[in-house]
């Protein structure tokens, strides 16, 4: 008796799962087109109709439409996918629930990387960037994975995060350094404080393919990480090849959070707060958590970013930042809900 | 003035969560005093109550005839010391420094230590039995030795009463027993009123004069270990069937062996989940 | 250290600050002898000696040890009181409180006049408490009181929020505007003068004369409320006037240097290393071993890319995230070992 209801409510909680993407697609599409309308010029939505279907050169609108407010708002997309789904595999397989690419280590690792790129190689093609990007990464989520494993009681979200915090200011610091001293310090705060403002298709197409497989990568090991999910001891009694699944799943995160700070720039929280919001949805099952981290992320930037172009018109602020006051009310919630020992 | 602790009616709570209601008793003076229960029974939060770490909800606790919420905490702290269970002490003190602490009630202004508080110092350091490891870390120490020095912290506040909550959790069989012969001389010697929570119920009952028995932030029974370490006794403070023999040596109560009341059910318990 | 020893370090301190004192006026694009120094501060120096010897780089080296007192002095009380090593101004994030204030302040003032040097730390203490309260707040737990851990945790965190304000705040402004809080942000010691110099003096020499006063009660605190109650010391208003001190300085500070993590995290540890915990000795030294710290920094912020300079912060950041790492690494010894 109590099995089928157990059954019954594992189908309902797929149907509910499939009923949420539905229907965070569609906002994420009605705000995407929003999207495209608002911004310092507005463009009306048949405008809008009309750059995709009969698109004209000299339009500067349709211009506007196909060159600037489109590649912005798929920026968007991709990068909150991006980030929520790597926070997502990070919380799945460390059982942290802070775990976020920001926070540990991760983005301004990338974000070195780019500052040394800027600064010291000349005319940089975008896939350098985006290479470089997977290379600080690697090496930030290195640096905090590797620190907290030799810490007692390392895995314990507290220590992590202070490990993350730690190796992040290092090498903020390095990166303001660079800045300083090649007089390129405003051009850095562009790539320290978040935007999608400026990314053009060149971006996205050298972007997008490589988020899309990380996402999908991370889709086909969504199983496992709910397995892994449930601790380590367990994940190897039912069977599960712990060293494979870490060091992809590593590899997807550095992946996805390296491409997304190359397009957007250093953003927190979004990878803490969209799975968390997604278990709080729909329950513990990655398999499900994943795929909608990925839609809700895309939404919360999308909209964060409408936000951004639209609050303090005609100047933006900067999307990171605006993030960043809206994830920290909700970290201080989840650290004080977080019971026992951090 | 009346000699002794009492307490009144108190009630103690963390929170909203009451641990003890309507507690009256009162600990014998000059004698070693030993409290027994099972977990979460509400001994720890008595002993932390009558040391003011933690305030009452109602009621009094008299201390020679003075409330002690009245006094001032420093003179309180020259006539009680307290050592909770497993204190930790920073890095890179020495045992000397950590006992010269005790003699903070008694110091004024910059805390310089005059001739009379060094003389105390060494006396508890000698007391318990630290003498040459005076500029040793405490960190460096074993569990036994790092206990004794905070024992002599306790020593050096000049105290009639000392209170622990669990002096050997931690120790391993010897130790345990050197800290509690250790207080037994305090006791005998020096003519310390101690109290204290045990776990282990034959050390409480070898080396008290008095003993106590809570459960559900009740007393059950207190008197002598011969009237507290029976079967009627143990059986309702921790349900427990014990059988109790006297030990040759001691003279004491010991408990020999113990089952579970109801073993049975639980058994059946088993059964059925599998 | 040997007990006997400890007292020795206090005076290598007091050889090594003149020390660096000399090498750090002579940092830069000057090359006098010792005996020259002497003469301009003796006040026999011509007209460019007096220039750059006693009004910049003399200010900015008292400012450079007093702000480094002033920070290691803030982190050695909150260390002792929320017994965590791991505690500092900055991490807590008081000095992102602290510095919000000054520079919602710059921003709505434009330059700071004289009548508001003085003014400028009291205005970054409301900033500093304000932010204070509400994470020693969040860190309370009904039943279990303070969590050191939350503490910090909490700290990071509105940390993130205020810098999220902070950099709203600076996109608003125009370049030059910019370029100088971007530096300040990062922690410079950004207006090197006599007017700051004695806008921070009383500060720090009222808070490291109370807390010798109050050396005995910290020496307490650190072993635990427990402890402390039994010892008779009257623990939450005595927790309530240090934090209270350790805030007055942290935010004292930011006013004048912007905020410099690390120094209250280091400084304090490499005292107690060297002259243990007791407090009495543990303060002078702690103040001292902090403001070394950060004319060190500074000095090779100013000279190391010369022309241009790298903030001080940046260059404690870079000293000490590997200092803080090494501390987490060495609670593994401790368990390892125990």
């Amino acid at each position: 008796m109590k099995q089928k209801d157990e059954g019954k409510n594992r189908k309902n909680r797929g149907y509910k799962a499939l009923l949420l993407l539905v229907a965070c697609s569609f906002f994420l599409l009605f705000f995407m087109v929003l999207s495209i309308i608002v911004g310092a010029a507005k463009i009306p939505f048949s405008t809008v109709v009309d750059a995709f279907w009969h698109f004209d050169k000299e339009n500067i609108k349709h211009l506007m439409v196909i060159d600037l407010r489109l590649p912005r708002v798929i920026s968007a997309v991709v990068v909150g996918a991006a980030l929520a789904v790597s926070g997502a595999v990070m919380q799945g397989m460390t059982r942290n629930p802070l775990a976020d690419s920001g926070l540990m280590g991760l983005n301004s690792g990338a974000a070195l990387a780019l500052a040394i790129c800027l600064a010291y190689i000349d005319k940089v093609t975008y896939s350098q960037i985006i290479l470089s990007a997977f290379i600080g990464a690697g090496a930030g989520a290195l640096a905090v994975y590797g620190i907290s494993s030799l810490v007692p009681g390392g895995n314990k979200p507290m220590k992590l995060v202070l490990s993350g915090a730690a190796v992040s200011t290092f090498l903020v610091a390095v990166s303001q350094a660079i800045a300083i001293g090649n007089k390129m310090s405003q051009n850095l705060n562009f790539w320290t404080m978040g935007s999608v403002t400026g990314n053009s298709w060149n971006q996205l197409k050298a972007a997008v393919p490589v988020i899309g497989a990380g996402i999908l990568i991370a889709v086909l090991l969504s199983g496992r990480i709910s397995i892994l999910s449930m601790g380590e001891e367990v994940a190897l009694g039912l069977g599960v090849r712990l060293n494979f699944v870490k060091t992809v799943g590593t590899i997807v995160v550095v992946l996805l959070a390296g491409t997304s700070v190359a397009l957007a720039g250093t953003i927190t929280f979004v990878g803490m707060l969209i799975p968390h919001f997604a278990r709080y949805l729909i329950g513990p099952d990655y398999r499900l958590i994943i795929p909608l981290s990925a839609v809700l992320g895309a939404l919360l930037l999308v909209v964060a970013d409408i936000g951004a172009k639209t609050l303090s018109a005609p100047s933006e602020i900067p999307l990171g930042a605006l993030i960043s006051l809206l994830g920290v009310p909700v970290f201080l919630y989840f650290a004080r809900r977080q019971k026992g020992e951090l | 003035m009346k000699k002794g602790i009492r307490t009144e009616n108190i009630k103690a709570a963390y929170g909203e969560k009451v641990i003890i209601e309507e507690l009256s008793i009162s600990i014998p003076m000059g004698q070693i005093t030993t409290i027994i229960g099972p977990n979460g029974c509400g001994k720890s939060t008595f002993l932390k109550t009558l040391g003011r770490i933690l305030g009452i909800k109602k009621g009094y606790i008299y201390l020679d005839g003075e409330e002690i919420h009245r006094l001032p905490t420093r003179e309180l702290a020259k006539k009680l010391a307290i050592l909770p269970q497993a204190p930790q002490a920073p890095d890179g003190l020495t045992v000397e420094e950590l006992v010269s602490y005790g003699r903070f009630p008694y110091q004024k202004g910059l805390g310089r230590l005059t001739g009379e508080d060094k003389e105390i110092v060494s006396w508890a350091i000698e007391a318990t039995g630290l003498k040459g490891l005076e500029e040793q870390a405490t960190s460096d120490l074993s569990g036994g030795q790092r206990q004794r020095v905070w024992i002599a912290m306790a020593l050096a506040q000049e105290t009639e009463v000392i209170l622990l909550d669990e002096p050997t959790t931690y120790l391993d069989m010897a130790y345990q027993l050197e800290i509690l012969e250790l207080l037994e001389d305090l006791n005998k010697v020096h003519g310390c009123t101690i109290l204290m929570v045990l776990h282990d119920l034959n050390l409480a009952s070898k080396f008290a004069d008095h003993m106590i028995a809570f459960r559900e932030g009740r007393v059950i029974k207190a008197g002598t270990p011969g009237e507290v370490m029976n079967k009627e006794t143990l059986k309702e403070v921790f349900q427990i069937d014990a059988a109790i023999v006297t030990d040759p040596v001691s003279a004491r109560p010991i408990c020999m062996s113990y089952q579970l009341l109801n073993k049975e059910k639980n058994r059946s318990k088993v059964k059925k989940g599998a | 250290m040997k007990k006997k020893n400890r007292k020795y370090v206090l005076i290598l301190l007091l050889i090594l600050i003149p020390a660096a004192f000399f090498i750090s006026i002579n940092a830069g694009f000057t090359d006098y002898g010792i005996t020259d120094i002497l003469r301009i501060l003796a006040g026999k120096g011509d007209g460019k000696e007096n220039i750059v010897v006693l009004q910049f780089r003399m200010p900015r080296i008292l400012l450079a040890l007093l702000i480094g007192a002033g920070f290691a002095l803030s982190g050695c009380i909150i260390q002792g009181i929320t017994r965590n090593p791991l505690a500092d101004p900055g991490i807590l994030g008081i000095n992102a409180g602290a510095g919000i204030m000054v520079l919602l302040y710059v921003v709505l003032h434009g330059a700071v006049s004289f009548g508001s040097v003085f003014g400028l730390p009291f205005l970054s203490l409301i900033g500093a408490l304000v932010t204070g309260t509400i994470i020693y707040a969040l860190s309370t737990q009904k039943t279990k009181g303070v969590s050191s851990m939350r503490l910090v945790l909490n700290g990071v965190a509105i940390q993130a929020g205020i810098n999220a304000v902070m950099t709203m705040v600076i996109m608003k402004l125009d370049d030059s505007q910019h370029e100088f809080l971007a530096k300040w942000q990062a922690g410079s010691i950004w207006n090197a003068n006599w007017k700051f110099v004695a806008a921070l003096l009383p500060w720090i020499v009222i808070g490291i004369t109370y807390l010798i006063l109050r050396s005995r009660h910290l020496d307490i605190l650190t072993m635990g409320d427990d402890i402390s109650f039994g010892l008779g010391v009257t623990v939450v208003r005595e927790k309530y006037r240090l934090l209270f001190t350790a805030v007055a300085l942290a935010a004292a500070c930011v006013a004048v240097s912007g905020s410099i993590s690390f120094v209250g995290l280091m400084a304090p540890h490499l005292s107690r290393k060297l002259v243990g915990s007791g407090h009495r000795l543990l303060i002078p030294v702690c103040a001292l071993t902090g403001g070394l710290l950060v004319l060190i920094a500074d000095t090779v912020a100013r000279t190391v890319i010369e022309p241009s300079e790298i903030p001080t912060g940046i260059v404690v950041s870079l000293l000490g995230a590997p200092y803080f790492v090494f501390l987490l690494l060495k609670e593994r010894k401790k368990t390892v070992n125990s």
